[in-house]
């Protein structure tokens, strides 16, 4: 019995200390980079080539995962609607829940498995092949060249795509009114856009801008913390993968209650 | 001039430099030999900050670079410059592209420029003609000249080569001895070689030290390390399978 509670005890406190670890190694990662941003020292060619790829890998699954957002919520939403005879709320049920809910926080998780737990395995993997190594050798800082433009690509292009993904989320939506649910499409849009989400759409992008932040620290933190050869590298990007998704939900759940005060 | 004096080095439990001093003079080529997991790569790696000391000095041109920060081993690491054993060329760019790197970010160049002069530095080692193509595209031996003529794109007045000439076939190999001795006769650089190929030791070493144990085994001629009779470097000059080293 002694022996089982002195385990739990060691386990919780393992992943206590786990967890600060991470933090600590994310946050100072942040810090870093706001320190190579002003005033601005990174590699600005790489900061185009870094949006393109996390552009060109990363907007298939957003337009994708936004369809279904929407072509799910119009199905929830006309259930209740249906069942109360309140036909006018669609729009606004509809676009309160993409906007503000369920799309950041799934286009997040899609973006963070995608763009996320590839970052890791880059980085990581230059590690254990001592390209970083060399990159310090030939007198280039690994921060500016390949930390800073992975972080403003992250930002700008989950930002940019949550815009998108609205967009596609209302197509999604209405398509899936019109051909499933019985609603004209028309109906829907105009109630959605009469709706004043504006507050809803802006704490969506304010969401999808933390998330940015988040996945590109967390992601970058373990792809350098890397040891030990290709295991080393697994394991780091399955624990990038994990702890992506408890930032997103942590960082949902807190822009939403600030929102709400 | 190149100082280590009484360098330690442990990972963990495992003790790999146990009071290492050696000097390299100005100009000169110094070979660094011992069998696989002496310390060799670990040892020149503390020159350019890679790895810290746990105690002892470096000493770079008279200064003591041994606690200086990341920050401050980045004007240090321009002048001498390293090529890795394993290669370690960027696989997300081609072979030009890699070389034009340090020549982009340190002297500001354009591209046509940069792309002018490294394909200069590519025909050093005879790796002009395969340019645009990417590392993993070409062979272990090809990697490696292409990383030598990267680590010599900024002029360095010191280079570290770990194993330049492992992997590369005969001709290749002679090649980069050629180029070394060039480096030293033609602009004065300071050497510091890591290899097991005893042809080129004996060819193109002015000096050699040996690492044993964690210890410098014996630093001297060429001459010294062909007559001695320690054991272990007759064992190891000749390539006996038989001898003191336990193999
Ligand atoms: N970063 C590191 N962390 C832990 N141990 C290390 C590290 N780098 C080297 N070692 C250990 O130091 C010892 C010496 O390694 P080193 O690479 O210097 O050998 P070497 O003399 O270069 O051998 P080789 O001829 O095989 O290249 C080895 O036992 C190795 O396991
Ligand atoms: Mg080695």
């Amino acid at each position: 019995m002694n022996g089982a509670l002195k385990s739990l005890a060691s386990s919780v406190g393992g992943a206590v200390l786990a967890i600060a670890e991470t933090i600590g190694g994310a946050v100072t990662l942040l810090f870093r980079i706001l320190r190579a941003l002003f005033p601005p020292r990174y590699d600005a060619e790489g900061v185009w080539r870094s949006f393109y790829n996390v552009g060109v890998k990363s907007y298939p699954i957003v337009v994708m995962t936004a369809l279904f957002v929407g072509a799910i919520m119009v199905i929830q939403t006309a259930f209740y609607v249906k069942k109360t005879g309140a036909t006018g709320i669609i729009g606004y049920g509809v676009g309160f829940s993409v906007f503000a809910e369920i799309g950041p926080i799934l286009i997040g998780l899609m973006f963070s498995g995608r763009v996320g737990a590839n970052n890791t395995a880059e980085l990581g993997t230059m590690v254990v092949t001592e390209q970083v190594d060399a990159l310090r050798a030939l007198a280039i800082d690994p921060l500016p060249y390949l930390v800073v433009p992975r972080f403003l690509a992250m930002l700008g292009m989950l930002t940019l795509l949550m815009v998108l993904g609205d967009l596609f989320a209302i197509v999604g939506a209405a398509l899936t009114a019109q051909l499933l649910v019985g609603f004209h499409w028309r109906v829907l849009v105009a109630d959605l856009l009469q709706s004043r989400l504006l507050d809803e759409f802006t704490m969506g992008l304010v969401k999808a801008a933390c998330f940015g932040i988040s996945i590109s620290c967390i992601s970058c933190y373990f792809g350098l913390a890397v040891r030990g050869g290709a295991t080393g590298v697994g394991r780091a990007v399955n624990n990038s993968v994990v702890s992506n998704a408890t930032a997103i939900f942590v960082i949902d759940f807190v822009v939403g209650y600030l929102y709400s005060l | 001039m190149i100082e280590f004096i009484d360098i330690h080095k442990r990972f963990g439990s495992n003790v790999v430099l146990d009071g290492v001093s050696i000097t390299v003079d100005t100009g000169q080529v110094l070979y660094i030999i011992g069998a696989s997991g002496a310390g060799k790569s670990v040892l020149v790696k503390h020159l350019i900050g890679l790895l810290r000391p746990d105690s002892g000095r470096i000493i770079l041109d008279g200064e003591d670079i041994t606690w200086l920060d990341e920050e401050g081993f980045y004007p240090i690491r321009r002048k001498c410059a390293m090529v890795f054993q394993n290669s370690t060329l960027f696989d997300s760019m081609t072979l030009l592209e890699n070389v034009m790197l340090p020549l982009r970010k340190h002297h500001k160049m354009g591209r046509k420029e940069a792309a002018k002069a490294a394909r200069a530095k590519l025909e050093l080692v005879n790796m002009d003609r395969d340019a645009d193509q990417y590392p993993a595209a070409i062979g272990d031996g090809l990697r490696k000249r292409v990383a030598i003529a990267r680590a010599l794109t900024l002029d360095p007045q010191f280079v570290i080569f770990d194993e330049p000439t492992t992997g590369l076939d005969p001709m290749a190999a002679a090649t980069v001895d050629d180029l070394i001795r060039s480096l030293r006769s033609d602009a004065g650089v300071t050497c510091v070689v890591v290899s097991h190929d005893l042809r080129s030791i004996f060819t193109v070493a002015d000096r050699i030290a040996m690492i044993y144990k964690g210890k410098i085994r014996l630093d001297g001629t060429p001459e010294q390390f062909r007559n001695s009779d320690d054991g272990v470097i007759h064992q190891f000059v000749n390539g006996l399978p038989e001898g003191p080293m336990s193999v």
